[in-house]
């Protein structure tokens, strides 16, 4: 009887939408679904590209076989791709790449209707899920996050034991006269910037949002800011973040040759403690776990920065599951029957230890650090601006969230000595300012 | 039954060549047919893409948003901006490292025209490194130069202590040579296979009329050997030349253009990729081959005025029109052979 009016309701739904006019998809939203008994009858062969090529034959296998168990006619098929956002970004352009990928972040937000379906309105699924607003445009909802991470920096429990710290450190300062300490007391490397491997690096501009204003609109903001890297006198905002970094690679307390880091390697050294501390995403903790025979020596605190006494924590969606626009109607429902279950249904969170995407479901233990933390996501950017700040960004150079190079620029100028911060910084705002300009973006003094 | 088949293909050949030689206009359909697969594929994914590349230079664009048109600022941009331009002094290094690859290709090469023993497995090792993938050669040199890793030991070997080994690809005033030298290790091998090629078609009559004569190897090498592939010297050293003006690979992989390695076409993957814009990376695309343009012109009037004694193929222009006229007036008749 209740299957008789889900269907019927469905039925309705799907007639209501045709009727509503050409171009609208006969899809529903993924929060007007319930997995299990709607849609048992569509069958589908659907292909979901991602870049874990490290589990796609293993865990993200598993995950698929569970869901069959549920949609015996749906097969689910992935497909791992090293090099995942160039690829991405050919490929999507074809059109023929599959159903499902994890959005790239090279698409910008006014981009998004061009190759995915909407997945419900954003006043519908920003009460639901978190992250929502990363990837929405215009009140519409193309793409639910794969959970998220807490940003945040990884430490070797023991070793900072061993120096003989008990508190984690709340401001640039005291970070860096704890990396002193270890750097004295230990043999561990106080900080390994994984220099090499580029990507670390730009890694560091996560933490000058929330983490380093505690203002969760300082990211939509910024586009309108006048000179936002200036030093702010108290310790906070961008400037402190890569003052951390500067200051620690001219007092010697990273690694002896920057170019010479090896990320894969790391990982088992952070677990080992030969190195005591890294700056990455919360993702990074299951890894550095995974490296090593003592993962309970792996810490995660939040970044040292203190504003106006209290500690905020930016958070932030993984890749985010976008549906294939030009796919046919059934692989799309499958499609988003299958998204749904990840999200919702799936023991993903909790395997690898990042926030869920449900709000209402149960944070993972490996943020314990961050009590009495305020975890913030970054606000969506007003109506009319979503795509105001990739514009200015890549405009700029100065390639925040996106190009490495300029912060493998601050550790080169720290290691060398041939700039000064306030000269970088200086380089940074009038880059942004030039922007702003030739953008004509309003700038409030 | 054999004798009636040939016959047959003979009177079908004639017919053929009756049909085909008919008219000029026949003639011209038959080439047409024949290269239009040829040129298809030429322009649908040579010129077609590059003249689309030339008019995404004057757009501000993105790879997936068109954009809008903006004149010559791109352009301009390239000229302008220090990071950009001033990249190409980093060529310079590998321009160095070119000449340097090119003596060593040449004197292996000489050496191994001269029936060395064991000399096919030697060339095999020498062209060995070509083979491998340059992202390959990029990760073994990073683990060679490395602190403390494969270079490091073996100078160790020597009795130089870790402390006093240079740090190899973040001193600055050695990690672009250290990297130079990736890609003369790359390429030596190829270069000399391209030498010895030129070097064996010399006739050999000539060393033994030269060492009856009293010659040594480095006159045989002098006044035999270099003037007989001079061609083949000029032509590695232009393709070395653009070579290292678009050098991408090592430091792309060893050290991701930091530490002052960034090369023209580094800046020009990141401004494209990282930053988005498509615009400004078709125009330094193009500048860079209008400069790699100019410098084989350079080249080709360099060696044509500084070395124009002994080169087989300076020939005087009276001399090319003759022969050009005579290959006609041949062609000609041929083809009325034929007919």
């Amino acid at each position: 009887m209740k299957k008789l009016i889900s269907a019927l309701l469905v039925l309705t739904m799907l007639l209501s939408l045709v009727a509503l006019g050409e171009g609208e998809p006969a899809v529903p939203a993924i929060n007007e679904i319930t997995l299990g008994t709607d849609f048992q009858d569509v069958s589908a062969e659907i292909k979901i590209l991602t870049n874990r090529t490290d589990i796609v034959d293993t865990v993200y296998k598993g995950y698929a076989e569970q869901f069959m168990e549920l949609y015996p006619n749906i097969k689910v098929t992935y497909e791992g791709i090293t090099d995942y956002e160039e690829s991405l970004r050919l490929r999507l352009t074809t059109g023929d790449w599959g159903d499902i990928c994890f959005i790239p972040t090279s698409v910008q937000k006014a981009q998004l209707g061009n190759y995915f379906i909407p997945v419900g309105s954003f006043d519908d699924l920003d009460p639901i899920y978190n992250f929502v607003s990363d990837k929405s445009y215009d009140g519409t909802v193309y793409g639910i996050a794969n959970g998220g991470t807490a940003d945040g920096v990884l430490y070797n429990k023991r070793i900072w034991a061993e120096a003989g710290i008990t508190e984690v450190p709340s401001t640039p300062e005291e970070f860096l006269e704890d990396l002193q300490i270890i750097k004295d007391k230990t043999d561990a490397i106080p900080l390994y910037t994984n220099f090499a491997a580029g990507w670390t690096m730009g890694a560091w501009d996560a933490y000058i949002w929330v983490s380093a204003t505690g203002d969760p609109d300082f990211h939509s903001n910024i586009v309108h800011m006048a000179n936002p890297f200036s030093d702010r006198g108290d310790q906070t905002g961008p400037y402190a973040v890569y003052y951390t970094l500067y200051e620690a690679v001219k007092r010697g307390l990273i690694e002896d040759d920057p170019m010479s880091t090896d990320w894969e390697s790391s990982k088992g050294r952070l677990n080992r403690g030969e190195i005591a501390t890294m700056v990455l995403g919360s993702w990074a903790v299951a890894q550095m776990q995974d490296a090593g025979d003592t993962p309970e020596d792996v810490g995660y605190m939040p970044f040292p920065i203190t504003v106006n006494g209290e500690r905020f924590a930016g958070a932030g969606g993984n890749y985010a599951y976008g549906i294939n626009k030009n796919a046919s109607t059934d692989n799309q429902i499958a499609s988003l029957l299958y998204v749904k279950w990840l999200v919702e249904e799936s023991p993903m969170f909790a395997d690898e230890q990042s926030i869920p995407a449900l709000k209402d479901a149960p944070m993972p233990d490996v943020l314990a650090d961050f009590q009495g933390v305020t975890l913030l996501a970054n606000n969506a950017a007003p109506a009319g601006e979503e795509d105001l700040f990739d514009q200015v960004n890549n405009e700029s150079e100065v390639g925040l969230n996106n190009d490495d190079y300029p912060d493998c620029m601050i550790l080169e100028a720290a290691l060398t000595g041939s700039q000064t911060l306030e000269d970088l910084m200086g380089e940074w705002n009038e880059k942004w300012s030039r922007a702003q300009d030739s953008l004509g973006v309003e700038v409030n003094q | 039954m054999s004798k009636s088949a040939t016959s047959q293909a003979a009177q079908r050949k004639s017919a053929m060549s009756s049909l085909l030689g008919g008219g000029k206009t026949n003639r011209i359909l038959v080439i047409v047919t024949f290269m239009f697969i040829p040129l298809l594929l030429l322009a649908v994914f040579t010129y077609i893409p590059f003249l689309e590349m030339v008019r995404f230079s004057f757009f501000n664009r993105t790879y997936l948003d068109e954009g809008t048109f903006v004149g010559w600022k791109n352009y301009i941009d390239v000229f302008s901006r220090k990071d950009i331009f001033g990249s190409l002094i980093v060529s310079v290094y590998y321009m160095g490292g070119a000449v340097v690859q090119l003596a060593l290709a040449l004197f292996f090469a000489s050496l191994m025209v001269f029936k060395a023993k064991g000399s096919s497995i030697y060339k095999a090792c020498m062209f060995f490194p070509y083979l491998i993938c340059g992202i390959a050669v990029g990760f073994i040199f990073k683990f060679f130069y490395a602190h403390g890793y494969v270079l490091d030991s073996i100078l160790g070997l020597f009795g130089i202590p870790l402390e006093d080994c240079p740090l190899w690809l973040q001193n600055q005033n050695i990690n672009n040579i250290a990297l130079v030298a990736t890609s003369v290790w790359r390429y030596t091998g190829q270069n000399m296979v391209l030498f010895l090629g030129a070097m064996m078609s010399v006739d050999n009559e000539l060393y033994e009329a030269a060492s009856l004569d009293g010659a040594g190897r480095w006159q045989q090498f002098k006044y035999i050997i270099l003037p007989s592939i001079k061609t083949i010297i000029v032509l590695n050293l232009i393709l070395s030349i653009s070579g290292s003006l678009s050098a991408f690979e090592p430091p792309y992989v060893i050290t991701n253009g930091t530490m002052g390695t960034g090369t023209y076409f580094v800046i020009m993957n990141r401004i494209a990729h990282e930053n988005q814009k498509v615009g400004l990376a078709c125009a330094m695309a193009i500048v860079l081959l209008g400069i790699i343009v100019l410098c084989t012109i350079g080249q080709n009037l360099f060696f044509k005025y500084v070395f124009k004694d002994g080169s087989e193929d300076d020939v005087t222009r009276a001399e090319r029109k003759a022969a050009q006229k005579a290959a006609k007036l041949a062609r000609r008749g041929g083809a009325r052979v034929h007919g």
